[in-house]
């Protein structure tokens, strides 16, 4: 039966519209739960909010675990699902290039939009801050290109480059997160409380 | 406001969350596993294969070679002796117990080229077209009637009545010029060739030039 656009379930022109209408309620619950502020966001690095790490964690956790559950009782065909291809060392290099830019300015890419349209003054400079980043990197674009197409790894998920079982895989992630989300609690206890 | 017992369960609501995911996850382990049907849908394989469009025509097929269309691959699925003794020009030979050997996957399963796939009949290229989509193997093609109808309309093509319509010559007129490119010979072409005239091979008279004298070296490097 699914995914319902693929396999002519929706229509293919509602595509946009689905994605718009998905966007909106991304993005306003992003801003109702506090994901708007870069003081949230970089408390993660600095540990006294643990929010960032617990929700995206859940989140890949729930349709990890969801899309499994569908794919066996037969709802969801997952071969047919888009897997991001992996080119290596492109992924390594902009991860940290990421990472930095999130450090330094407490926003990730989609947040910081999330912020710009409540209005936040550090939020525009960073998206001003994205655009030269992109100018940047397409006016460099043939010096990059060997790493940017290079290191093709193809269509490769976690549990092809590892050789785990799928459904074992989804079961040590979610020790692993439910760790995580204990350790996270115990560190944010010994920070002291920071008012933000 | 919520009542005593409640906020007492509510203080437990991460570790709940938390016993909630893991019993899903573990669920996802313990369940039993089944064999899942690999490869396109029986529905999807059905509608492929009353489609008319797996086929293509030796004459289509003949215009593609003429006019070098780079876009497709020709593979013979008769066997090895069959090949060698006559077969479509540039084409490769996938006999059909071959057809998933690791070598032949390299031309079957691209999606760059269209494969049309062909035999004496359109027989063994169908079985080998059903196992490819079966395979959801992409681009496949059946030739019409094989090296046989090959043989009846390109090769040997019959030449129409007088009665027929005009595009009945014009196919015959097409594929008489195709059969000419692939070296046949027709005997109003022989005719035409005149017998080239042999002319009578003078032997050139050699005359022996003495050799002068060697010169003086003149100037030097």
């Amino acid at each position: 039966m699914g995914p319902l656009i693929p396999n002519g379930v929706i229509p293919y022109e509602w595509n946009n519209i689905i994605a718009i209408l998905i966007g909106i309620f991304f993005g306003f619950i992003l801003e109702a739960s506090g994901f708007s502020s870069s003081r949230k966001l970089a408390g993660v690095f600095y540990g006294y909010d643990f929010a960032v790490l617990k929700v995206f964690f859940t989140a890949a956790l729930v349709a990890l675990i969801g899309i499994l559950y569908m794919d066996y009782l037969g709802y969801l065909n997952m071969e047919q699902l888009y897997i991001h291809p992996t080119y290596l060392w492109g992924a390594i290099i902009g991860g940290v290039v990421m990472g930095v830019g999130f450090v330094a300015a407490g926003f990730c890419p989609g947040t910081s939009l999330c912020a710009v349209a409540i209005g936040k003054i550090d939020a525009i400079v960073y998206v001003i801050g994205i655009m030269a980043g992109i100018f940047i990197f397409s006016e460099l674009y043939t010096l990059f290109e060997p790493i940017y197409n290079g290191y093709f790894e193809g269509n490769i998920t976690l549990m092809d480059s590892l050789g785990v079982n799928r459904y074992w895989f989804a079961f040590i992630f979610t020790i692993i997160a439910i760790v995580a989300f204990a350790a996270s609690d115990m560190i944010r206890k010994r920070v002291k409380k920071i008012f933000y | 406001m919520v009542n005593r017992k409640t906020a007492k369960f509510l203080s437990f609501r991460y570790t709940i969350l938390a016993i909630i995911f893991v019993v899903l996850a573990g669920g996802l382990v313990l369940l039993p596993k089944y064999e899942k049907h690999e490869g396109i849908n029986p529905e999807e394989l059905l509608s492929n294969s009353v489609s008319p469009e797996r086929y293509i025509s030796t004459d289509a097929l003949a215009n593609k070679i003429i006019s070098q269309d780079p876009s497709f691959i020709l593979i013979d699925v008769r066997g090895e002796d069959e090949f060698s003794k006559y077969s479509l020009p540039n084409a490769i030979n996938i006999p059909l117990k071959n057809l998933l050997d690791e070598d032949s996957l390299m031309y079957l399963n691209q999606n760059q080229y269209d494969v049309v796939l062909f035999s004496n009949d359109n027989f063994y290229a169908d079985q080998a077209w059903i196992l490819g989509n079966r395979l959801s193997f992409q681009n496949l093609k059946v030739l019409k009637g094989g090296i046989n109808n090959w043989y009846k309309t390109i090769i040997n093509p019959p030449i129409p009545t007088e009665t027929m319509p005009a595009q009945e010559f014009d196919l015959y007129t097409f594929r008489k010029s195709a059969s000419m490119f692939f070296g046949v010979v027709y005997p109003e072409q022989i005719k035409e060739v005149k017998k080239p005239v042999v002319k009578k091979v003078i032997p050139k008279k050699v005359i022996p030039i003495k050799k002068k004298k060697k010169m003086p070296v003149e100037g030097g490097c």
